[in-house]
């Protein structure tokens, strides 16, 4: 009996053992084929989007999503870049509050955070770049804005850090990567500097000859490092929020029509309801300060931004009603400099589309992907991973505040279209990335609240204040 | 503002989670019938056999107190995202349901009972930030019975059982919402309560032979209608334009019937075989509605597919001598859902459930049953999930793992 009781037990105690025990199958995730494409060496070269800038700055949490980012994380690849903690080099717009609709201008700084790492950044994109900068700029006073109009852009001294490693452009720095892989994104600033100004400063985009020389020049070096590289054109730019949003809200608002100046400030012309609502005309973002006004006397867009009254204005009569006080040229692109830019964009493209032909490089048609995103607006947007997306400010999820630069998702959609680029070409499989991971990059400002009677303040708010 | 609609909906999306995940019925009601694997439907010669088979309270005498707990320590894991084969553990927790039966025998032929045991109830807990926090964070549901029991035995070797259920049971849900396009997470509250719902029992118990004891058992659904808030809290600018709404809700939650049949044969005078067969319901589950009380905010149903399921059990008792015998069971419980339902508020899949117990009479009128369970889950993989963990529609697809450690413990006490 009591050796019947010791088996049963001793049994039970055995079975229970092995069952205990951690037994579960290994699982490996799949290997990712790249074809004849290497990812050793993965360096991007561009401007503010390849930076991955959102909302009027740069800061970490939106440059994790920046599409070379994606692209390296996909690959499984190593990419340093010039991260800022947020909410990024101070400046951030954030929405204050939804309804009214109310931008909050951060002015909270973070700080630099790889400003040490002793190699040229994988990430080569800087905010602001033109296309002659990547051959020519190494510094803030080196830059196109500082040796043609007199305006140092810091980012060059923040991410090519010549103090440092004195390796020279964004293409030097590229080069003594000894890159395996390239991808070069820029040229969009050569017309959006004149676009988002009104057309006024610039007052043309860069000229498609030197264009197409500069990047041609960009493309041979690329070519010679004998690394795999993909180029993307240029999008319309006449069809990102920051163009398309405040004039059909005029129309909403109920304003009859707009008297504008044209790009010579002396004619002036006037603008239907019909243009307004259909892009014959352009009112930029910068104009929705001034929308308010319109109908009323006021020249609070000369005091604003310290330009003298022009003399053939009256400021006691009805902002952009009363021909006197037109709405002003630097606040709207009008049919002609629509054409302009459209021009612009077309002849850039075509030199980009030439040099991808003549060294063999692979290709994003960003400008007809963005196109066709622009179409679908009008049949309820794109779906994307389960998202419906629009190009129309904030609801429409592509475009981060500032009407301009993309959204984190909008990074996802754009690293999809380069790998579809890099699959295609190099026979590889590399995976699309599910944009539905990543998470929406549109801040809210976090107000102060007396909810317990004492003031509940964010430690940071003291971090830059002098006592 | 319709834009903001998709967050209401994502919050009455809160509730299927847990209902579709049949395996939060928890079959530990006193050491002993754990420690036979939970055959007992047939054998119910304690005073737990006021939840097990109500039938059986006359083969006891006089009155008598059964008071315990089970310990559950269950284990959970899920890799995944698919293609990614990251571990996510679940936070380990330790739940204590516990069982008190009291049972009194009017006369040989007529006995009744009290009791209050936990039928269902379920509780996991994610990391905060966690891969699927758009589907689970916590969720926790509760069920109390407190069935008022008799028993009748028009004949030596029958016995009849009915009783009258009465329940309540409170439930909570959280989990992460996205506020994309916008930055950052809201987190949804979902909590209620019903303080009033019944159900009833009735079974059977047969002997054809002195060695052959026969047992059925069937527990009714018992419809719960819950009532409390929802409440979400994300950016105060979503809080203002109502993109966030809170309120009470009320939803209903219908928990299975279930039906068991038994047998037990004494092998020998020391050895007691038994086997159950337990059906269970869930099919009777076919919709979920959430109601907001708030006449404005809308309301959610959807339709939910539940399978009827089973689990198939077998126990052996030895009894080493008058105070002391050693229990031993097995048992085979298949999942309730298909696996592309299956989320990680539970993460169901096949169990096998190994168990051994010993039952030690200390006194005269006093004794003491100590089990442990140890229950398997099969390995799970979902390929073709419904459960979408994005803010887009991506599926949650990977890997399920998961087990428990149980212990049980029952004291019982018998006046003559």
């Amino acid at each position: 009996m009591k050796k019947i009781y010791i088996s049963i037990s001793l049994l039970s105690f055995i079975v229970l053992a092995i069952i205990g025990c951690e037994d579960y199958n290994k699982l490996t995730a799949p290997e990712v084929n790249f074809g004849s494409a290497d990812f050793t060496r993965f360096v991007a070269i561009g401007n503010s989007i390849t930076a991955g800038y959102q909302s009027g700055t740069i800061y970490q949490s939106g440059q994790m999503y920046a599409y070379p980012n994606l692209i390296a994380q996909q690959v499984g690849t190593k990419f340093e870049m010039p991260y800022v903690s947020d909410p990024g080099l101070g400046g951030r717009m954030e929405i204050q509050s939804l309804s009214p609709f109310t931008i909050y201008y951060n002015t909270a700084s973070g700080t630099p955070l790889n400003l040490n790492y002793t190699a040229p950044y994988n990430g080569l994109g800087v905010p602001g770049a033109l296309l002659y900068d990547v051959l020519y700029a190494t510094s803030s006073t080196t830059c196109a804005s500082y040796v043609f109009g007199g305006t140092p852009n810091p980012y060059f001294d923040l991410i090519l850090r010549n103090s440092a490693l004195n390796i020279g452009t964004q293409l030097q720095q590229t080069l003594a990567q000894n890159p395996t892989f390239i991808t070069l994104w820029i040229g969009n600033n050569d017309v959006l500097g004149y676009a988002t100004s009104g057309g006024t400063s610039p007052a043309a985009p860069t000229d498609a000859t030197t264009f197409g020389q500069l990047y041609g020049a960009i493309g041979q070096y690329l070519a010679q490092s004998g690394a795999k590289v993909v180029v993307a054109n240029i999008p319309n730019v006449a069809a990102i929020p920051f163009f398309t949003t405040v004039g059909p809200q005029m129309v909403q608002l109920g304003v009859p029509v707009l008297v504008y100046f044209k790009s010579d400030n002396q004619t002036v012309a006037v603008a239907s309801q019909n243009d307004l609502l259909t892009s014959k005309v352009l009112v930029t973002l910068k104009g929705s300060a001034y929308a308010p006004y319109i109908g009323k006397p006021t020249s609070k867009f000369y005091t604003d931004n310290g330009i003298p009254v022009p003399p053939n204005v009256i400021p006691d009569s009805a902002f952009g009603v009363n021909p006197y006080n037109p709405w002003p040229n630097a606040l709207i692109l009008d049919a002609d400099e629509i054409v302009v830019a459209n021009n612009a964009v077309t002849a850039f493209n075509t030199s980009i589309a030439g040099v991808a032909q003549n060294f063999g490089f692979g290709l994003v048609d960003v400008n007809s992907i963005f196109n066709s995103l622009r179409a679908a607006d009008f049949t309820g947007g794109t779906s994307i991973n389960g998202i419906t997306f629009k190009t129309t400010y904030v609801s429409g999820g592509l475009f981060s505040l500032d009407g301009v630069h993309p959204s984190s998702q909008a990074h996802g959609i754009v690293a999809n279209e380069f790998i579809k680029v890099i699959n295609t070409k190099y026979g590889a499989s590399i995976p699309l990335i599910d944009v539905g991971k990543i998470p929406g990059s549109i801040y809210f400002y976090s107000r102060i609240s007396y909810k317990q009677g004492y003031p509940i303040i964010p430690n940071e708010v003291f971090k830059h204040l002098l006592f | 503002m319709k834009k903001y609609l998709y967050i209401i909906l994502l919050i009455l999306g809160l509730f299927p989670g847990i209902i579709l995940a049949g395996g939060f019925q928890i079959n530990e009601h006193g050491a002993k019938a754990m420690g036979l694997g939970g055959a007992f439907t047939a054998i119910a010669n304690d005073a737990s056999a006021i939840y097990w088979n109500a039938a059986g309270l006359t083969q006891l005498k006089g009155t008598n107190f059964l008071l315990g707990t089970a310990l559950i320590a269950p284990n959970s894991k899920f890799r995944g995202v698919t293609p990614a084969v990251d571990v996510n553990y679940m936070k380990s927790e330790v739940f204590f349901p516990s069982h008190f039966f009291l049972t009194h025998s009017f006369s040989p032929s007529f006995a009744a009972g009290i009791g209050i045991t936990t039928p269902f109830g379920l509780g996991t807990e994610w990391s905060n930030g966690w891969i699927g926090r758009y589907l689970a964070l916590r969720t926790q549901l509760t069920t109390f019975w407190v069935p008022i029991t008799f028993a009748y035995s028009p004949v030596e070797n029958l016995s009849f059982g009915a009783g009258f259920v009465y329940s309540f049971a409170d439930v909570l849900i959280t989990r992460n919402n996205s506020q994309a396009p916008f930055a950052g997470d809201a987190y949804v509250e979902l909590e209620g309560n019903d303080h009033f719902a019944y159900g009833y029992t009735f079974s059977l118990m047969y002997k054809p032979l002195k060695e052959l004891s026969i047992g059925a058992s069937f527990r009714s659904e018992v419809d719960y209608e819950f009532e409390g808030t929802a409440i979400a809290t994300g950016s105060e600018q979503l809080q203002e334009i109502g993109a966030l709404p809170s309120g009470d809700v009320t939803a209903k939650l219908t928990t299975p019937m279930n039906i068991v049949g038994g047998v037990a044969i004494q092998v020998i005078p020391q050895l007691r075989l038994s086997a159950d067969f337990q059906w269970i319901g869930w099919s009777s589950y076919d919709s979920l509605n959430v109601n907001f009380v708030d006449p404005e905010t809308d309301d959610a149903a959807s339709g939910r597919l539940y399978k009827d399921t089973y689990i198939i059990r077998f126990g052996a008792q030895y009894n080493v001598s008058d105070e002391l015998s050693i229990l031993g069971g097995i048992y085979f419980d298949k999942m309730p859902v298909d696996p592309q339902y299956v989320s990680p508020t539970l993460p169901d899949s096949d169990r096998l459930g190994l168990s051994i117990g010993a039952d030690a009479k200390l006194f005269d009128r006093f004794g003491i049953v100590g089990s442990f369970l140890f229950i398997r889950a099969s390995e799970l993989t979902v390929t073709n999930s419904e459960e979408i963990y994005t803010v887009g529609d991506s599926p949650f697809n990977g890997t399920y793992n998961s087990s428990a450690n149980l212990l049980s413990l029952s004291l019982y006490y018998h006046l003559q």
